[in-house]
């Protein structure tokens, strides 16, 4: 094997170690980064390129270590930095290894980050990167490499850039395609306090897709502040980057027009004839030539550049993006010019590059549980039941092969809603619209208009985005566009920037929009056939980040349509009624289990409709008990407020009841574990509990529970 | 332990470039020095498949050997291995061994790419041969793309410098024009 291979060199070979084809610098360098003599280092520089052997070990990191702060980079030379890149990728996969988290879109970058920070002096200089989950190199080099086996724990690093978290982070990310926006408000803010900083973008061909980016550069030319702006192209637009069977092919027309940038020898070869005939007849032909140069670059080079050009941008490249050199070079020269405007520079780079498991993976290994460093296998528990996102996906599969008007749409996230299955089962009717959320709701508004039955699967958060699609096309027109709110609730590791907290406020204030959320899978599957079967108005459902509760499922996987409007009571009892909303049923059901140990029979009860109410139902529980509490994973202005709500209209608070709405808190809940998180939201069920306990004057074992 | 001997009929799978390694040569280098140390000590690459043996084996003469005796040699091999003359069983293979030698044959006769061809064997790295090519037509993208950039980057750099002239209206340029507090022609 290799290392055999290599040892043989060491003892054979000893000679030619020093007489190495390399210049003596680095020979010293070699003996630096070995250790011991005999081992062979776990960092080496070879023929073509630096290798990292990936060990289960803390890879040694002489050059890191000495690195805290980007200002401890600036002394390097082009070879360091290309040392100190071999180091990052391994340090980077050994922290990933052990705590989970974004992989390969950091190793992708680790070349740029090392230049950007080399070259720029942040963080008066100012780095945006978008989306953000590239960013641990930069986290590593900025001062937060000692806690990095913390990233997306509870009260550790967060898995973006936070503001909170450091001066480094120039801007909170987490949703994707605003790092040109914030550039340019930095740049402008910049101008007009007369301050002379740089502003960068890291922007990925993902997040180009969406309309921001544009609506961003359409603005940026039009100002012509000093913006430089770094297109990350690795060809990976949607994600996870895979589909079931293999990679994913890029989505939409903006990728054919980078590959062509890429790949323009036609215009390559033009100019190159241009250039040397010009420099022939030289002198003052070659100012003409400069200006006739200028036009041709218009007019004949490739589609893709002419799109930002227009735009206003200055457009540098293809570029290869895991050369240091190269890179270091090009962020110099433009750092030094007076007044460039704002320029574009595509870099393309490889997802995963340099960590062979994730260059061979089809999804690169985006996102990744705990794994092995050697082999790159990761460490996956079985669950006792299945996510819900999988039960959504299954139901919705069933329910389209009875109904062949059913359509499934996503913006870029086929594993992450589970459409994947969906796409494999019914390759014609699973569109994916790329990072687009407002385009994918009225794009759905416009199907459902021709008599299709659309499936709109968007992450609770990420539906904000196209809100006003919601409300103006979809909600005020009636259109019958089905809503899959995915990730409602807390989300845990990812935090406050993907959280869905706010789903059931903006979507049951709409007039026309039927909401509902399922108690368990069960339930979740009775409810896409209920989806299914509304045909006259809008509707939603959301469900949590997880797994099901283990209940039995309907025959088939095939749900059967619920009465709308209509809950069901779980636990009858008398005195307190505990009405849940979605998963929170669940903890309901566990509070109820616990307040029977200090005699008290709770009614628990699953309203499973936000809007419209079950009327009926609410009315019972409210005459016949002494507390009602309103239980739901979302903020304030939801399922409590429309309950509360519904009682004051009829009189129903006039009498002896007392009635406690328990909802998110009224601040971001940071990344952690999600029992963290609830415990930190207080809606776990020991929190009911306590509350039932306090109401009945019995404070001190309200107290006391554990 | 591969040995660099080429059995008729096996086929060399190309090299992961990352793995730049070669197989421990029979045929005793005519160039003596550290460089043949280096290279007798190599093992084989397990990971990424086999290696070849260089195209000197393939034509069975020594890596110093003059045109005259590359084309003698591939006479005698292509006599060997045609496909019209091969017998049909060994069809395959020999059609194989072939286009490896046609390719040997015209990297060895052109000097220059022989040149090249040899420095990479003094590097340790035997490529096989469609990866060459790929590594190749790599090379002279990325090198493409470095002068196109090149070229970009003057471009905006003359830009750049009359940016701030007075007839240039964007927002952008008359707030720099304040700040500097200058006119620039």
């Amino acid at each position: 094997m290799a290392a055999l291979a290599s040892q043989m060199v060491a003892h054979v070979g000893a000679s030619c170690f020093f007489s190495s084809r390399r210049s003596g610098f680095n020979a010293k360098k070699q003996f630096r980064v070995r250790a011991d003599g005999d081992r062979k280092a776990m960092i080496r520089k070879e023929n073509n390129g630096w290798k990292v052997d990936f060990s289960g070990e803390k890879p040694p990191t002489p050059l890191l270590d000495t690195v805290n702060y980007p200002i401890h980079m600036k002394n390097l030379s082009v070879q360091d930095l290309e040392q100190l890149a071999a180091e990052l990728r391994a340090d980077i996969v050994y922290t990933v290894s052990n705590t989970g988290g974004h992989l390969s879109a950091s190793l992708g970058v680790v070349e740029l980050t090392v230049a950007l920070h080399h070259v720029f002096n942040t963080p008066d200089d100012r780095i945006i990167w978008d989306v953000g989950h590239q960013a641990y190199p930069h986290k590593i080099l900025t001062g937060r490499r000692s806690r990095m086996h913390t990233i997306r724990q509870t009260s550790g690093l967060a898995g973006f850039p936070k503001r909170d978290e450091s001066v480094y982070d120039a801007f909170g990310v987490g949703h994707s395609s605003t790092s040109i926006s914030a550039g340019l408000g930095m740049a402008v803010g910049r101008d007009l306090l007369g301050k002379k900083n740089h502003v960068v973008s890291v922007i990925g061909d993902g997040a180009m897709t969406a309309g921001q980016a544009y609506e961003a550069m359409n603005n940026s030319g039009y100002l012509d502040s000093n913006l430089i702006v770094v297109l990350n192209d690795n060809k990976q637009v949607s994600l996870p980057t895979a589909t079931i069977d293999g990679p994913a092919t890029p989505v939409g027309a903006l990728s054919g027009a980078l590959t062509k940038l890429q790949a323009s020898t036609k215009f390559r070869k033009l100019r190159e004839a241009a250039k040397n005939i010009t420099k022939q007849i030289g002198g003052p032909a070659h100012e003409v030539a400069a200006k006739v140069d200028e036009y041709a670059r218009g007019m004949i080079s490739a589609s893709g550049s002419t799109l930002f050009e227009e735009l206003g941008l200055y457009y540098i490249g293809p570029v290869d993006g895991h050369n240091v050199e190269d890179l270091v070079t090009i962020f110099q020269k433009v750092k030094a010019m007076p007044a460039p405007g704002p320029v574009l520079i595509h870099i393309v780079t490889e997802k995963g590059k340099g960590y062979p498991p994730a260059e061979a993976a089809a999804d690169k290994m985006h996102g990744v549980v705990k794994f092995d460093p050697k082999t790159g296998k990761q460490f996956k528990s079985k669950p006792s039941a299945l996510a819900y996102t999988q039960y959504f996906a299954e139901a919705l599969i069933k329910e389209a092969e009875v109904d062949d008007k059913i359509v499934a749409i996503h913006a870029a996230m086929g594993g992450g809603t589970g459409l994947n299955y969906f796409q494999k089962k019914f390759p014609d009717r699973c569109f994916d619209v790329g990072i687009a959320e407002q385009h994918a709701v009225t794009f759905a508004a416009g199907l459902a208009t021709e008599g299709l039955k659309p499936f709109c699967a968007i992450y609770s958060s990420f539906l904000q985005r196209g809100y006003d699609q919601v409300v103006h096309d979809v909600d005020l027109q009636k259109i019958p566009v089905r809503f899959a709110l995915d990730r409602a609730g807390l989300v845990g590791a990812d935090g406050p920037t993907h959280c869905g907290a706010f789903d059931i406020t903006y979507m049951a204030c709409l007039p026309n929009m039927v909401v509902m959320a399922p108690a368990d899978e069960a339930e979740l599957m009775h409810m896409i056939a209920t989806a299914a079967a509304i045909d006259d108005r809008p509707s939603c459902f959301r469900f949590p980040r997880g797994s099901g509760i283990g209940v039995p499922l309907p025959l088939n996987n095939k749900g059967i349509p619920l009465e709308i409007g209509k809950g069901r009571i779980l636990m009858e009892g008398n005195r307190v009624a505990l009405l849940g909303y979605g998963s929170m049923v669940q903890t309901c059901v566990k509070a109820a289990d616990s307040l029977r140990n200090h005699g008290i029979t709770a009614t628990v009860a699953d309203a499973r409709f936000c809007k419209p109410l079950d009327a009926e139902l609410i009315r019972s529980l409210a005459n016949e008990h002494e507390i009602l509490i309103t239980v739901e994973e979302g903020s304030i202005g939801g399922f409590g407020s429309h309950v509360c709500h519904f009682l004051t209209l009829n009189g129903l608070l006039d009498k002896n009841l007392k009635l406690r709405s328990m909802v998110l808190p009224d601040r971001y809940i940071d990344h952690g574990s999600p029992q963290d998180q609830i415990e930190e939201a207080g809606l776990s069920s020991r929190h009911i509990s306590a509350t039932v306990l306090s109401l009945l004057g019995r404070p001190k074992e309200a107290l006391q529970l554990q | 332990m591969r040995c660099g001997v080429i059995l008729p009929g096996t086929s060399t799978a190309p090299v992961h470039l990352r793995h730049g390694a070669g197989t421990v040569s029979w045929i005793p280098p005519k160039r003596p020095g550290l460089r043949a140390a280096g290279l007798k000590a190599r093992a084989a690459v397990e990971e990424g498949g086999r290696v070849g043996a260089s195209f000197y084996d393939l034509l069975g003469i020594s890596e110093g050997g003059s045109l005259e005796e590359i084309k003698r040699a591939y006479k005698k091999m292509a006599r060997k291995y045609h496909p019209d003359v091969s017998p049909p069983d060994l069809a395959g293979e020999h059609t194989r061994r072939f286009i490896e030698l046609q390719e040997a044959y015209e990297t060895l006769s052109d000097p220059s790419r022989r040149a090249r061809y040899d420095k990479d064997l003094a590097r340790g790295l035997r490529f096989a041969f469609s990866s060459r090519r790929r590594f190749d037509q790599e090379l002279e993208e990325k090198s493409a793309w470095k002068n196109r950039w090149q070229d970009q980057l003057e471009t905006l750099k003359r830009r750049s410098v009359q940016r701030d002239s007075t007839e240039n209206l964007s927002w952008g340029a008359r707030i720099r024009r304040q700040r500097d507090g200058v006119s620039i022609e």
